[in-house]
């Protein structure tokens, strides 16, 4: 079971030197930092159980709530160390230096984390979201036993691959990358996975925009706040129009249509229309009820909106352009079909994580 | 990048629902920025029923990441010009 790329993405590991952030250090001479090595696909919360003997003797008293920052950035726990790693440092560190906090989370920052059950937590939700794009819905994720999804979680844990591979199979989420293992598995199965073969690849997308005076990218500025980093999710179909591959171009041109070329995708589209239908129901506004007081009334913001339905001129190819797509650390050649990246580089929750620099005209925003 | 994505300018409609013993809102649908995250929707229902710890789904089946856009979240899995979101004071569905 897996292929050549899934072994590797599975042994992937950053090697981290993480130090104890100075506030906590309470003995002298101060604890030298801890060198250890970061599963790609893993989360930093999960690392503590290393960590922590490192630096327990030195901590002042309190309960610990772990986080990391990069250069003063909080790390978002929920994001795979290895895109940390891809989107934060352009120019690869290694060994990466991050600092470790036990005491003062920033709970206006990042959302909480209180222990490994929050991070498990994450990852079956992220599970069943990416079935829900999948299959259009995410029964078998849901229906999943008990010694299953213990299995599930205690092999991603430990980084087998094998194991969770068995386990996620039973999900039949066919996601590319397992349509020939489960094919092979379970020849006695009646169902044809190629019935069950979906067209929508569930992505996590992290576009970095760098301002335009920048040469080269490693001279980019350290990212200081989680603003400059668009999280997108949106689906991609992967089209096969007269046996014409489907290129991660192609991928990235669905995802990111507004770099590219100015015609809206159909499914925006879509969305657009359907989402006009919805205001046409003329619903307060969340905003306005909660942040305003309700009795201030200035709740009905219809011209507001249809001047925003407008499709406007959202093209800015001029002014933007991808310097950089990485996905698992490497940076695959535009042209390979999308398919092979789907099967070979996604995270164990069936996510496909793709890390983009842009870059900007200065003084133009951010997207979104 | 100049351009603001369109989708997520406009403004999604959000169906709220209780689930178990999770008490009713009055005014179950309301309008939020498809630019804001998740976590604005997640954050109204607590300040709403007054409680800390509350488990937010969307159509009955996962929780999404709260740094998740509405926009995406509709464009995903919303239907009917709407995007459905259960509320339950305790774990409902895993």
């Amino acid at each position: 079971m897996g292929t050549e790329g899934q072994k590797y993405v599975w042994e992937g590991a950053i090697p981290l030197q993480i130090h104890l952030d100075e506030s906590e250090i309470t003995t002298l001479p101060a604890p030298p930092p801890a060198l250890i090595l970061g599963p790609r696909i893993g989360y930093l919360p999960l690392l503590l159980s290393l960590i922590k003997p490192y630096f327990s003797s030195t901590l002042p008293p309190g309960t610990d709530t772990v986080w990391f920052d990069y250069k003063g950035l909080p790390l978002k726990w929920y994001i795979p160390i290895g895109v940390l790693f891809d989107i934060l440092c352009l120019e690869p560190e290694r060994p990466w230096n991050l600092t470790v906090h036990f005491r003062t989370y920033p709970a206006d920052l990042l959302s909480p984390c209180e222990s490994e059950d929050t991070v498990k937590w994450n990852f079956i939700n992220s599970l069943k979201e990416a079935a829900y794009i999948i299959n259009g819905n995410c029964k078998n994720v849901m229906n999943m036993s008990q010694p299953d999804q213990l299995e599930l979680w205690r092999s991603f844990m430990n980084g087998h691959m094998e194991g969770n591979l068995r386990i996620s199979s039973k999900l039949k989420l066919g996601t590319v990358g397992e349509e020939s293992a489960t094919k092979k598995a379970t020849a006695h199965h009646q169902q044809s996975s190629s019935e069950t073969k979906p067209d929508r690849i569930p992505v996590r997308l992290y576009v970095r925009s760098i301002e335009e005076d920048v040469h080269d990218l490693e001279d980019a500025p350290p990212v200081d706040s989680w603003d400059k980093i668009s999280y997108i999710n949106r689906p991609v179909e992967i089209h096969m129009d007269d046996g014409k591959i489907f290129t991660l171009r192609d991928a990235i041109k669905t995802l990111l249509p507004e770099l590219f070329e100015d015609e809206p995708s159909i499914d925006e589209e879509m969305s657009r229309i359907e989402l006009q239908d919805g205001e046409k129901a003329l619903e307060t506004d969340l905003c306005d009820q909660d942040l305003e007081n309700a009795s201030t009334a200035r709740s009905r913001e219809l011209t507001d909106t249809l001047d925003e339905c407008t499709p406007s001129s959202c093209c800015s190819s001029e002014k933007a352009e991808v310097k950089l797509v990485r996905i698992q650390g490497i940076e695959p050649k535009l042209d390979i079909p999308f398919t092979w990246v789907v099967k070979n580089l996604s995270n164990p929750e069936h996510f496909l994580h793709i890390c983009v620099c842009v870059l900007v005209a200065q003084g133009q925003d951010k997207m979104r | 990048m100049a351009a603001e994505s369109p989708s997520s300018v406009r403004k999604v409609v959000v169906h709220l629902r209780a689930t178990g013993d999770a008490p009713i809102l009055k005014q179950a649908k309301f309008k939020i920025a498809g630019s804001d995250k998740f976590a604005k929707v997640i954050d109204f229902l607590r300040r709403q029923l007054h409680r800390d710890t509350l488990f937010v789904y969307v159509n009955s089946a996962f929780s999404p990441n709260p740094d998740e856009l509405v926009s995406d979240l509709y464009t995903n899995f919303g239907f009917d010009g709407k995007l459905v979101v259960n509320y339950a004071c305790s774990m409902a569905w895993g």
